[in-house]
């Protein structure tokens, strides 16, 4: 992996962090270096000074001394200096090179001379020499070499005599006479000692600095980073489609600014989505509703084929049956005529009088069968107008019960007549309203649970009606209901909440039809879970043009009230 | 009295006219299709014939235009399960009266008398 590889992959900190504190680092690292080695020079150069001082004064204390050789002078003498702790050793000579005192323990034989270091530009002390040593053990001294010097006046002998004493005007002349040699050794180590505690002190410092520096750095650097990995956070949530995320950062720098941009930009992607979203959805609706208007207008399409071909079979039925039908009525009645003309002598009276009752049965209900099958061709084929003929409401009613009272017993449902007994006849057709009356008990028994109860009503309504008023029927049951979507459409052909298979979607419309051919109207009123009541009112006498209403039977809607 | 011919391919509903309208004192013939109906109508002397519309071998209608082509003064009266076009036709064309099935003996009575009080005024 090469260098710069490495480099970018390390974290933004990193990036400030490390170069800032290396250079920094190395900064103050060459400072410390250049300032220790300044002040080594600095203590060296002071030791240095020091060393030549003490060794002149030395020598110039040490002149009467050495000269009269008055060793006990030259013991107080270094006595003195022994103060100093720098000194390792300090020597007088004499001029014959012999030692006159002597402080400290020195042997010039186990020392090696370094460098030779020059103070002094003084020409006459060309005997002056100071060197860097080192001995055995490795510890480095500077040696000091001074010579003890004294003057001498030079007197001619001639002048002795003849000035008597001191003739200022005279030219006195003074030689300079060397009398010994000094050494001094001075000991670095006090020196070194003071580099080194500086060094130390130099590096720690350096480390604080750099240690504080750092946590500073770090510090500040939070000020750009914590924003940004913020700003990297919600860069990945929104990445995941999270866009409800927003950067929330209160600096007005670069970096405020591209989260305010950011947030501008995540804002506008979010509206986008959702205005995608919301078509999508209601997309979404539109296909379901579609797919349910046409899955809506098949079944109706099925039914309505299927309805077509069970009123093709119907009138196939019907005409078959006719011919049979025909038999049972004619004879039924061709029986009773003859039955009637019979002497009551050739049979019993009771009899005769049953037999009649039987026949009276028989062409009844064969006569019923005429109607029925007239009315199932009535919705399959062509339709005649239909003859109308006095109708007993509440008989009628009861003919029907007998009809359905099995399927009622067998779902356990009670039905009740509350019929009123002094109904007027009416014009119409009774089988067609037989079939009205059937249709609406089934339906009710349908949406009945067991154990409920259906109640017919019947009532008189002189106010109702064009001429004599109405008679208004009530189909009441306390059963599931109409939902209210529904009830618009419960008279409309072929409409079924029954399974498919149970209900032809037919008899409603069919009621409908009949009862607009009555000149009457059929109302619903329903609550879910409560029941549903159908009104019918059927007046007294039909009004003229009642009967073209049954040409729109099948297509027109009433008025459902809900 | 007088002669009837019944032409119609129900057994039942011949048989019951036959039984009926001999029972009232008339003369009663039958034919089993529209074919037979012809050759007997054209045959016979009938003051009036009963025909349904709707049998194999000929239909009433035709029945009754080829009868009436040869004997305009036949007096028909026809009978049909359904109130259909046929029957609208020949009324149109002449048929004395049209009985829709199953039909009420009574019916047969009055609508004959009628047709009979016609023939009798002739």
């Amino acid at each position: 992996m090469n260098l710069r590889g490495w480099i970018d992959r390390w974290k933004l900190r990193t990036k400030f962090v490390l170069p800032i504190s290396f250079i920094l680092v190395c900064s103050i690292l060459v400072v410390s270096a250049y300032l220790i080695e300044r002040q080594e020079e600095g203590f060296h150069l002071g030791l240095e000074t020091n060393g030549e001082t003490m060794v002149r004064i030395l020598a110039m204390q040490a002149e009467s001394g050495v000269l009269f050789e008055d060793r006990q002078e030259l013991e107080e003498l270094l006595e003195k200096f022994s103060v100093f702790e720098d000194i390792r050793c300090a020597m007088i000579y004499n001029r014959e090179g012999e030692l006159l005192s002597q402080l400290g323990e020195w042997d010039d034989n186990s020392t090696v001379r370094l460098r030779e270091i020059n103070l002094s530009n003084d020409p006459e002390d060309a005997s002056s020499r100071d060197f860097y040593v080192e001995d055995s053990a490795g510890a480095v001294f500077i040696e000091f070499n001074y010579p003890v010097m004294t003057r001498v006046e030079k007197l001619d002998r001639e002048n002795l005599g003849i000035t008597g004493g001191i003739d200022p005007s005279l030219t006195r002349t003074f030689v300079r006479e060397h009398l010994g040699d000094i050494k001094l050794v001075l000991s670095l180590e006090n020196v070194n000692k003071s580099i080194a505690e500086a060094r130390l002190t130099a590096i720690i410092l350096t480390l604080l600095v750099v240690a504080v520096t750092i946590v500073f750095i770090a510090f500040i650097v939070r000020f750009v980073t914590k924003p940004v990995k913020m700003l990297v956070d919600v860069t990945d949530q929104v990445a995941r489609g999270d866009l409800s995320q927003r950067v929330h950062l209160k600096q007005h720098d670069e970096i405020g600014q591209l989260a305010n941009t950011f947030n501008k930009m995540i804002g506008s992607l979010q509206q986008s989505r959702n205005e995608i979203e919301d078509y999508n959805r209601t997309l979404e609706e539109k296909i379901i509703q579609r797919t349910l208007e046409l899955e809506d207008a098949q079944a109706q399409l099925i039914q309505s084929e299927k309805m077509s071909a069970i009123g093709q079979l119907a009138a196939g039925v019907a005409h078959e049956l006719n011919n049979p039908l025909g038999g049972i009525l004619g004879y039924a009645q061709f029986a009773l005529e003859k039955m009637k003309k019979k002497s009551p002598g050739e049979f019993g009276d009771k009899e005769v009088n049953a037999f009649i009752r039987y026949l009276t049965d028989i062409e009844t209900q064969a006569r019923r069968c005429k109607a029925i099958v007239q009315n199932l061709l009535r919705f399959s084929r062509s339709r005649r107008e239909t003859e109308f003929d006095d109708v007993n409401v509440n008989a009628t009613i009861e003919d029907t019960v007998t009809f359905v009272e099995h399927q009622l017993h067998m779902s356990q449902i009670e039905l009740k007549l509350e019929t009123d007994a002094d109904l007027p006849v009416i014009q119409g057709n009774g089988g067609q309203l037989q079939q009205v009356f059937t249709n609406l008990i089934i339906n009710a028994m349908h949406a009945s649970a067991p154990g409920t109860c259906i109640t017919i009503k019947s009532r008189y309504s002189p106010a109702l009606g064009e001429f004599g008023g109405a008679v208004e029927l009530q189909f009441i049951d306390r059963g599931s209901g109409i939902e209210p979507e529904n009830i618009k459409k419960i008279f409309e052909p072929f409409f079924t909440t029954k399974e498919v298979g149970k209900g032809t979607g037919l008899g409603l419309s069919v009621s409908y039809g009949i009862i607009k051919d009555h000149g009457g109207e059929i109302k619903v009123d329903s609550i879910i879970g409560q029941g549903t009541t159908f009104t019918l009112i059927l007046p007294v006498q039909k009004p003229a043009d009642a009967s073209d209403t049954s040409k729109e039977k099948l297509g027109t809607q009433p008025d459902a009230q809900v | 009295m007088a002669r009837i011919l019944v032409v119609d391919d129900s057994l039942v509903i011949r048989n019951l006219l036959v039984e009926y309208l001999s029972d009232q004192g008339h003369q009663v013939d039958t034919a089993i299709d529209g074919q037979e109906g012809i050759e007997k109508a054209l045959d016979g002397d009938y003051d009036a014939i009963l025909c349904d519309l709707h049998m194999p071998r000929k239909n009433g209608y035709q029945v009754f235009t080829e009868v009436i082509a040869h004997r305009p003064q036949s007096r028909f009266i026809m009978t049909d399960s359904l109130p259909d076009e046929l029957a609208r036709m020949a009324q149109e064309a002449g048929a004395y009266g049209c009985l829709t099935k199953p039909f009420d003996l009574d019916e047969v009575t009055r609508t004959l008398e009628k047709i009979l009080a016609v023939t009798k005024s002739i």
